[in-house]
């Protein structure tokens, strides 16, 4: 049986297919302002016999297609384990939000966190950041790790972020020095989440943000240990999703 | 989410139907047009049998509603509870009947928020703020909280031109006490397995229960129990069997705020315990009859309540495991409003305290915006699904 998952996310829709415990097919897209068309237009020419949605736009997915739902939490944690048989927390940094889950033994969730209120850490803001100062988004984590020097930047507010770069520009400041600083400040927040809800090892990275290199290596130096980074960390809820749909049909 | 005979009529089926705020509202009018003063309060700790004892009806002051938030957001920080936001908002905009209809208004020091609220509404009315003893296990708390009850009595005598003697307060004491047993025997029809009882017909009730005498609405009271009796005799049940049970706790949930027990239902879950100042809170528990001190047993009775302002408000866990082992919750859900201080850093310990009894817990922090319905949802059903394990 081939089992799809879909993680409808205010950013991106992932797509993953499933078959004998093999990923055959794995897709992402844009949300836009239609995500129907975007999950029928991801859905097209992909074969499967069952699906089963996560994510931000799962209940509208629902009414859509007839399919059942199941929570980022319990996909995030279902994908993580799967991938990592030895994971106990995972920590997804997405577009807008950032969750952490704790796991037990079993690979159940025993808590989670979720901070979907605020952009702040977020793939959002660094879009914004390294625009701002001139990146893309993909070179913007290795440009900060060239830095030798270090800028703390006070404002954890995306908007307000912005404004103290553009300051620090004007002061002449070195680019990956402000980048760094950005970074270290994104580790903070994301590590005080963490701290509520555990840094028991192993610990899955997953989400957009997972790709960036600066924030992988800053996690591994303040916790004094690897995290575990998937090879697409976008796609581990629709990975997650797909294989609660084979365990549910 | 609904009756697994859906033509089941609510407990309450008048013209009132889901809007328990109006159906207080049109009781106190009514007390009012019968020529009793009524007295507006704030909070839980407010001795009604004080109020009671000198005939007045009593107008819960405290409001729900999101759309005078902006109004209060005009003299008051955005980053201030809700509920104090909002019922400032009625105030200002004179849109508060509850208000409008109050001779006085009794005050306490409860949390910070609502104590410097009260300084901007006292040129208004009549207001008397009591000092409330936050170490309630203190050895002078008691007689504390006695000398502001006399305080408060004086008041009243004097702004309502009526007195009330030991044995009026007497009288009111039983009543509240056989009010109390009353609506406990109603509340015990949610402990049942599947539930027979839902939220909204509890607040239907409770609603009325917290402003009115038991001599008022005693009929009501028991036409209620005989329904819920008859719904067990005809297998009626409400939910479905195996919905996850929830206990809410936490901050006053109300109006614009149960958008956090319909989420609840919508994800699958029945509500058979609000372990808030708005739902079964403020009737569990008696006070001491004919002791010959009606006041001291009224102020030893109200510190036992265990709001987040007292400290260490040990009993609020305490409470908690009776209400467990009473209400068997699948799960709790602890609903702490913004700004909410008290309550938010006590919801460490209400986690914790769940932890050990090995019951999943949620925290959710709101207001009464729509912003995070979509937020709540995804928690909620998160919590629900650790509930399955598979």
């Amino acid at each position: 049986m081939r089992t799809a998952g879909i993680d409808i996310g205010s950013r991106t829709i992932k797509l993953v297919v499933v078959e004998n415990g093999q990923i055959i097919h794995s897709a992402i897209t844009d949300t836009t302002h239609d995500p129907l068309e975007q999950c029928k237009r991801l859905m097209d020419h992909v074969s499967f016999d069952k699906i089963l949605a996560t994510g931000y736009g799962r209940h509208f997915f629902e009414t859509h297609f007839d399919a059942p739902t199941v929570t980022e939490i319990k996909a995030f944690a279902r994908g993580a384990k799967a991938l990592f048989p030895e994971c106990r927390t995972i920590l997804d940094i997405g577009g807008q939000d950032t969750k952490a889950i704790a796991l037990d033994e079993k690979g159940n969730v025993s808590k989670f966190e979720m901070n979907d209120r605020c952009a702040a850490g977020t793939g959002m803001f660094l879009e914004v950041i390294a625009k701002t100062l001139g990146y893309d988004l993909d070179e913007f984590g290795k440009e900060a790790l060239k830095a030798d020097g270090n800028i703390q930047i006070n404002s954890m507010c995306t908007v307000f972020a912005q404004s103290e770069v553009t300051s620090l520009l004007a002061r002449r400041q070195k680019r990956e020095d402000i980048a760094r600083g950005i970074h270290l400040a994104i580790l903070n927040r994301t590590l005080s989440l963490l701290k509520r809800v555990s840094t028991e090892p192993d610990i899955v990275f997953a989400g957009g943000v997972a790709k960036n290199p600066c924030l992988r290596l800053l996690l591994i130096d303040t916790l004094g240990y690897e995290v575990k980074v998937p090879q697409n960390p976008q796609m581990v809820g629709a990975y997650g999703a797909a294989i609660i749909a084979r365990e549910i049909y | 989410m609904d009756f697994n005979v859906p033509e089941t009529k609510p407990l309450v089926d008048d013209q009132f139907v889901g809007e328990p705020a109006k159906r207080a509202l049109n009781y106190i009018q009514s007390k009012r047009e019968q020529g009793h003063p009524v007295v507006g309060i704030y909070c839980g700790y407010a001795p009604m049998e004080i109020i009671r004892a000198m005939g007045a009806g009593v107008a819960v002051l405290c409001a729900f509603s999101n759309k005078t938030i902006i109004a209060g957001e005009v003299h008051l920080p955005s980053n201030l509870c809700p509920l104090i936001k909002s019922s400032y908002g009625f105030i200002t905009t004179d849109t508060c009947p509850f208000y409008g209809f109050s001779d006085v208004v009794v005050a306490e020091t409860t949390c910070d928020g609502k104590k410097k609220m009260f300084e901007l509404i006292r040129h208004l009315k009549p207001i008397h703020v009591m000092d409330l003893p936050q170490l309630p296990d203190e050895q002078e708390a008691e007689a504390n909280w006695s000398a502001m009850i006399k305080k408060l009595k004086t008041f009243l005598e004097k702004h309502l031109g009526r007195q009330a003697t030991d044995r009026d307060i007497e009288t009111a004491i039983k009543d509240t006490n056989r009010k109390n047993r009353i609506m406990n025997a109603i509340f015990d029809f949610a402990a049942c397995k599947p539930p027979v009882i839902n939220w909204k017909e509890i607040y239907d009730l409770t609603f009325l229960a917290v402003p009115a005498p038991t001599t008022d609405i005693d009929k009501l009271l028991q036409e209620s129990l005989n329904k819920l009796e008859q719904r067990v005799k005809n297998g009626i049940y409400y939910g479905k069997k195996g919905s996850p049970r929830v206990l809410v706790t936490g901050c006053p949930v109300a109006g614009d705020a149960t958008k956090v027990f319909n989420i609840i239902e919508q994800a699958g879950g029945v509500i058979v315990a609000i372990d808030n100042c708005t739902g079964m809170k403020g009737f569990m528990g008696e006070i001491e009859e004919d002791t010959g001190n009606p006041i001291a047993a009224i102020s030893r009775r109200y510190l036992k309540i265990p709001c987040a302002c007292m400290t260490p408000n040990l009993r609020r866990l305490a409470e908690m495991d009776k209400w467990i082992e009473r209400f068997k919750p699948d799960a709790i859900i602890d609903v702490v409003l913004h700004a909410c201080h008290g309550y938010n850093v006590e919801s460490y310990k209400v986690m914790k305290h769940a932890k050990d009894k090995h019951i999943p817990f949620l925290k959710i922090e709101t207001d009464y915006s729509t912003t995070d319905v979509g937020q709540i949802r995804t928690r909620v059903e998160a919590l629900f699904e650790t509930l399955s394990r598979m």
